[in-house]
């Protein structure tokens, strides 16, 4: 099973990841950044499991982030 | 009435840099915070937590302190922005640099004083009058000629132009540092090929790389004089400061809040001295070439005047990064200050450091200092060579701390 890995301090906020995935993103009114929904957080860092089947576009929208810190692994 | 010298406006993008910014006769500062300013992925930006201590160094070397929060703003960045306005209004920051519709209303609301950033890109008089009902500064867009900056200032005194505060608008423009391809905030290069808008702050840069033309349907390469097509050398004013100046614009400002304290500390001190000469009469021929081999010696694309003498846009750099004269390595950090003897413990983390070369020390304590290396002492012992993992003591008047840096500085040799 794939995991999305989301490095949230280096978020600028552009919401490209919400646009294209708004079932597992929210932009955070707090701070203006994207947060992956139930991720499991370690300090800034925050972890995700997804099935398979999103596999594929969720690798399509790591691709559009414009700081590249969103890893598929 | 004595003629009100020009204002002198440095980049500041670390503590360091704030220090270097002071010790090199700034009169202001401009610094950004969090995800909501122009140089977003390429500065090491400061959070809303530092604006208390910038405001409070600020206060105490008697300089003001701008913030930038000049991006293309969401609907998602509301609440955040409304976090910064109040936090800079309790802790004092002089003005917001904005051009988004959003921040200028938030800073009527809260009565904060505003500057145009030049990314509203103010290219004429009416203009001008427009924005004057919500600021007191304005930054013309650097693509103007001298002429046309000098025309507004003029039409502002003519017009009786004045600000919210109740004083005659004042202008700033750019006087040295690096300049867009593009105009300013309109630039969507990055966007299309990284999806990483500038104006967002996360510009990747694609004109400062060499490009190639290519007939494709010859596959002929087409000859071009400079594989750096799309990358202008920096904007310099140094040589033509006396004509800037005669413009009657307020503000001078330097760009590069991504960039050293070294270069913020030589940039600032090169203008200060400039703007004194040019209020003092002793600015000349002689002067400006010293200020310019300064002025080389740190980050540096080449240099021209930019649009402000009316040249055609063709001063394309021929380097990728920086063709300045000196080269700054890594060479170590600070690790004790021995203050009764003011004395400066170093480690060495990578190459090697001997008698006689020169050094350079960043700090959040001090900004930049440079110096040459007179006496070395390693791990205790008076030595002539320290290498990596060893610890080296000199003589240093500020208090050293884990945060600092030092450098060795070496001559950049082009290929």
């Amino acid at each position: 099973m794939a995991k999305i890995i989301h490095y949230r301090n280096k978020c600028i906020g552009c919401g490209i990841c919400f646009e294209q995935q708004p079932e597992l993103w929210r932009m955070s009114k707090k701070d203006g950044k994207a947060t992956l929904v139930k991720a499991i957080a370690k300090k800034e860092i925050y972890v995700l499991a997804i099935g398979t089947h999103i596999e594929e576009p969720t690798r399509e929208m790591a691709k559009a982030c414009p700081v590249k810190i969103i890893k598929i692994v | 009435m004595k003629e009100k010298k020009v204002e002198l406006l440095s980049p500041v993008g670390s503590f360091d840099c704030l220090q270097a910014a002071i010790k090199a006769g700034a009169d202001s500062i401009y610094f950004g915070v969090e995800q909501l300013n122009m140089r977003t992925r390429s500065s090491g930006t400061f959070s809303v937590e530092d604006i208390k201590e910038i405001s409070s160094i600020c206060k105490a070397a008697a300089i003001k302190s701008f913030i930038t929060l000049n991006t293309v703003m969401y609907e998602h960045d509301m609440q955040l922005l409304f976090s910064i306005l109040k936090e800079v209004k309790l802790q004092g920051i002089d003005a917001v640099i904005a051009a988004d519709f959003a921040v200028i209303e938030y800073c009527i609301q809260l009565g904060i004083p505003l500057h145009v950033s030049t990314q509203a890109n103010i290219t004429n008089i009416e203009a001008v009058q427009f924005y004057s009902r919500f600021s007191d500064l304005v930054v013309l867009a650097r693509e103007l000629t001298l002429k046309q900056v000098e025309h507004i200032n003029k039409e502002i005194r003519r017009r009786n132009i004045v600000g919210v505060s109740g004083g005659l608008l004042q202008t700033e423009i750019f006087v040295h540092g690096a300049l867009c391809m593009a105009v300013s905030g309109k630039c969507y290069l990055s966007l299309h090929s990284q999806n990483a808008s500038a104006n967002r702050g996360a510009c990747v840069q694609n004109c400062r790389r060499p490009y190639k033309v290519t007939d494709t349907e010859t596959n002929e390469e087409l000859l071009i004089d400079n594989e750096y097509i799309m990358s202008p050398k920096d904007l310099c004013t140094i040589n033509v400061l006396d004509q800037v100046i005669a413009s009657a614009v307020d503000v001078l400002k330097i760009e590069g809040r991504s960039k050293g304290a070294d270069y913020v500390y030589v940039v600032t001190k090169c203008y200060r001295e400039a703007i004194d000469a040019v209020a003092d009469g002793s600015y000349s021929a002689h002067k400006i070439a010293q200020w310019m081999k300064q002025l080389e010696t740190v980050y540096n694309r080449g240099f021209w005047e930019g649009y402000y003498l009316g040249r055609d846009l063709g001063e394309w750099t021929s380097q990728p990064g920086s063709v300045a004269t000196e080269k700054k390595i890594y060479t170590g950090k600070g690790s004790k200050y021995y203050p009764k003897i003011k004395v400066g413990e170093f480690v060495i983390e990578s190459g090697t450091l001997k008698i006689g070369d020169t050094l350079m020390i960043t700090g959040p304590s001090f900004g930049m200092v440079k110096e040459k290396l007179e006496t070395l002492t390693v791990n205790g012992i008076e030595a002539s060579i320290a290498v990596k993992g060893d610890k080296i003591t000199f003589p240093f008047s500020s208090k050293v701390s884990a945060q600092d840096k030092l450098y060795k500085i070496v001559e950049n040799i082009h290929g």
